[in-house]
C-alpha cells in the first residue's frame, strides 16, 4: 500500500485539486482500491465526495454526514453517533470510510473541530498523541489489506497535522504555483522531508516525487521562476516534467452540481483531461513502477 | 526600449532549498545528532570492552568485594578527571550509539557517558544510527573515535587495526590488505599504515615486548620488527626497553647492515663474457696473504707442505706473491687428485 500526500505550508496552491485528480486517476483509470484522508481542518476535500455538515454546536466548521451504513437499531452501533472522520484515530475509535461516487474510491473525511482539537495540544504531548497517530492508523492490517493506495490532502501548515502526515506516508508530492511565496513554502516541506528522512530507516525512505508546478500561467513571471527552479543543479531533479495550466474547468468541476463529476469522465480529446492523465500517470509510474 | 523583466527565486532561497535537498540526499536514514537522556544509554555487551568499570559501578559505586576492585578504582579515578571537564565544559564530540529497541547502544564514547553520569548530567549529545553499524562500520568508527585519544597503548591501537583488517576481509573475501588499502580506510597516511602493518606482523619477541607494554612507539616497533637476524632483533629489543631512541635503534641496525651489504656484494653481475678462472684479487697487505697460508698449511693434508713457506720474507711483496702462486698450485695438485 502507498501513501501519497500532497503538501505544502502555502494555501491556495491546489493540494486539494491535485489530490482530487490523483485519487480519481488510481481508482477509475487504474483500478486500484483507493483511499482519500482529509487532514485538512477546512475539510474542503471531504466536501468534494460528501455533504459535509455543518456542527450546530461548533462553529469551527465542517463535519461528516451519517454514515450510509450507520443503523441506529444494530446493537453494535449502539456506541456510535453515526459519524466518522480521519481525527477519530487522535481519539482512540475506529475510522469507518465513506464509499463515494466514484467506484474504488472511499474516503475518510476531515473533521473540523476535532483535527483542530489535535492540532492544539500540549507541546510537550504532541509527539505521542498527534505525530505517530496517522502512521500507526495506516499501518494497521485491517487498512492494509483494504486499500492499495491513500491520497493524503494535508492542511496548508507545518503543525502536527502536517508531520503526522510527514511521519506516515510513503510518498510527497508539493504542489506549488510558480511565485515566490508558495516556493517559500516548498522550503518548508522540504525541512519537514528532511527531518523525516534523517530520522526513518533506510529500507523506508519517505520519497519526495517532486515539486509539481500547478495553475501554470505562460507568463514571463511562471516561466522565470520554473526554469530558475530547473536550472539548480540540486533542485532540478525534483522538479517534475509535467504541470498543471491554470484552467477554469478544474475549478468549475468542483462545484456540487458539475457534470460530469470527473474530469476523467469528460471526452477523450479534452484538453484538461489529457493534461491530468499525463501529469497522473507520469506520477503514478513513479511510485507503481 | 526598457530591458524586459527578469523573474527568479531569491538567492537565499535558492540556497535553501539546495542545501536541504543535499542534506537528505547525502544522509538519509544514516544518523542524526540528538540530545539523548543518560537513562537511555546502555553499554554494548557484544562490543569486547577494555574497561572493567560498568554502568552499576558507576551509579550505585563499585563493591569492595568486587575482584576487579582495585583495576575499578583506578577506572573511577580518570573518570572523575574527565567528569570535571565534562562538569565545566561539557562533552565536545557527540557519542555515537545505535537505537536497539526502547535504548540505545554504545558504539564509541563509553568513557564520555560514563564520565557524564559521574559528572551529574541527565544527557549527552549523541550521534544515532537508526540500526546497529556492520561490523566493519562499527569498527571504523571505533577506530576513528579511539586515534582521537592519547590514553590508548600501542598493544590496543594495534588491536583495533588488526579488528579493522579482519572485517575488512570478511567483506572482501580474504584479501591482501596493503598499506594502501589500509591508507584508503582508515585515512592515515601510508608511512602509518606501513608502521601498522609491519608491527602487526612482527616476530613474537617483539609482539610480547609490545604486550607488556616495553615498546610503546609505533615507529620503533616497526623498525624492529623489520630486522630479520634474531641476534640483531635482540639487541634492538633491549635498545628500545632501554630507553634508546629511534635513531639510536636505527644506527645499531644499520651498521649491521653495512656488514650484511658487504657480504652481499660476493654476488656478482651476469654482465661480460663467460669466467673460466677465478681471478684471486690483489692486496697490499702481506698479512692477508700471510694468514690465507697459514690457514692453508694448518689442515692436516698440508702440513706436508709447511716447509716451503717458513723460508719466506712475509715483507717482501715479491716473495709473498710467489709463495700465494705456489699455495694455489700446490692446492689445485692436491685437488685433482
Amino acid at each position: 500500500m502507498e501513501i501519497i500526500a500532497f503538501v505544502n505550508n502555502k494555501g491556495g496552491v491546489g493540494k486539494t485539486t491535485c489530490s482530487k485528480l490523483m485519487a480519481e486517476y488510481l481508482s477509475k483509470s487504474k483500478g486500484l482500491r483507493t483511499l482519500c484522508i482529509d487532514f485538512d481542518p477546512q475539510c474542503n476535500f471531504s466536501h468534494q465526495y460528501l455533504h459535509m455538515e455543518i456542527d450546530p454546536a461548533a462553529p469551527e466548521g465542517l463535519m461528516p454526514p451519517i454514515h450510509p451504513d450507520f443503523d441506529p437499531t444494530d446493537p453494535d452501533d449502539a456506541e456510535w453517533d453515526g459519524r466518522s472522520s480521519i481525527a477519530e484515530i487522535f481519539y482512540g475509535q475506529g475510522v469507518v470510510p465513506y464509499p463515494t461516487y466514484v467506484s474504488n474510491l472511499d474516503i475518510a473525511p476531515g473533521h473540523a473541530e476535532k483535527l483542530l482539537t489535535a492540532e492544539s495540544v500540549r507541546r510537550s504531548e504532541v509527539v505521542d498523541k498527534v505525530h505517530k497517530q496517522l502512521a500507526s492508523f495506516l499501518n494497521s492490517p485491517d487498512v492494509a489489506a483494504a486499500y492499495d493506495a491513500v491520497v493524503i490532502d494535508t492542511a496548508p501548515s507545518k503543525g502536527p497535522l502536517t508531520i503526522s502526515v510527514i511521519k506516515a506516508a510513503t510518498h510527497i508530492i508539493i504542489p506549488s504555483v510558480m511565485e515566490e511565496q508558495p516556493v517559500q513554502g516548498i522550503y518548508g516541506m522540504l525541512q519537514l522531508w528532511m527531518q523525516e528522512s534523517l530520522t526513518r530507516e533506510k529500507s523506508r525512505p519517505l520519497q519526495l516525487i517532486g515539486i509539481l508546478p500547478n495553475m501554470f500561467k505562460q507568463t514571463r513571471l511562471h516561466k522565470d521562476i520554473l526554469k530558475s527552479l530547473q536550472d539548480n543543479p540540486a533542485i532540478g531533479k525534483y522538479v517534475l516534467p509535467v504541470k498543471f495550466s491554470q484552467r477554469i474547468v478544474f475549478a468549475e468541476i468542483d462545484a456540487a452540481d458539475s457534470a460530469p463529476r470527473s474530469i476523467f469522465d469528460y471526452q477523450e480529446q479534452h484538453v484538461a483531461k489529457t493534461e491530468a492523465l499525463e501529469v497522473c500517470s507520469h506520477i503514478a509510474e513513479r511510485i507503481f513502477a | 526600449m526598457t530591458k524586459k523583466k527578469r523573474f527568479g527565486i531569491s538567492e537565499a532561497l535558492t540556497r535553501g532549498l539546495s542545501e536541504t535537498i543535499n542534506v537528505v540526499e547525502n544522509n538519509a536514514g544514516v544518523f542524526r545528532n540528538v540530545v539523548l537522556p543518560l537513562s537511555r544509554i546502555e553499554l554494548d555487551p557484544e562490543n569486547p570492552r577494555k574497561l572493567a568499570i560498568d554502568l552499576i559501578d558507576i551509579r550505585a559505586g563499585i563493591r569492595p568485594e568486587d575482584p576487579n576492585y582495585e583495576r575499578k578504582q583506578i577506572e573511577l579515578e580518570k573518570l572523575r578527571e574527565l567528569a570535571h571537564t565534562i562538569k565545566s565544559s561539557g562533552v565536545i564530540n557527540p557519542v555515537v550509539v545505535y537505537k536497539n529497541g526502547e535504548v540505545y547502544r554504545i558504539v564509541a564514547g563509553e568513557r564520555r557517558c560514563l564520565a557524564s553520569i559521574l559528572a551529574g548530567k541527565q544527557e549527552i549529545e549523541a550521534r544515532v544510527f537508526n540500526e546497529k553499524p556492520k561490523g566493519y562500520d562499527l569498527k571504523l568508527i571505533q577506530w576513528i573515535e579511539n586515534t582521537a585519544r592519547e590514553d590508548l597503548t600501542l598493544d590496543e591501537r594495534l588491536g583495533n587495526v588488526n579488528d579493522i583488517i579482519r572485517e575488512y576481509q570478511q567483506m572482501h573475501g580474504d584479501v591482501e590488505v596493503t598499506a594502501t588499502v589500509l591508507k584508503n580506510i582508515t585515512g592515515l597516511s601510508l608511512s602509518q599504515t606501513t608502521y601498522y602493518l609491519a608491527a602487526i606482523n612482527a616476530p613474537d619477541d617483539v609482539k610480547v615486548e609490545i604486550q607488556n607494554g616495553n615498546i610503546r612507539n609505533l615507529d620503533k616497533a616497526a623498525l624492529i620488527s623489520g630486522v630479520e637476524s634474531d641476534d640483531l632483533r635482540t639487541q634492538a629489543i633491549n635498545a628500545c626497553v632501554n630507553g634508546s631512541s629511534l635513531k639510536e635503534i636505527r644506527n645499531i641496525i644499520s651498521q649491521q647492515k653495512q656488514v650484511k651489504k658487504n657480504i652481499v656484494s660476493l654476488q656478482a653481475s651476469n654482465r661480460g663474457p663467460k669466467t673460466a678462472k677465478i681471478n684471486m684479487g690483489a692486496t697490499r697487505n702481506a698479512n692477508v696473504v700471510k694468514r690465507i697460508v697459514d690457514c692453508v698449511v694448518n689442515q692436516r693434508e698440508y702440513d706436508k707442505y709447511a716447509s716451503i713457506f717458513t723460508q719466506v720474507n712475509w715483507n717482501d711483496l715479491r716473495q709473498t706473491t710467489k709463495a700465494f702462486r705456489k699455495l694455489i698450485e700446490l692446492m689445485e695438485r692436491e685437488m685433482v687428485v
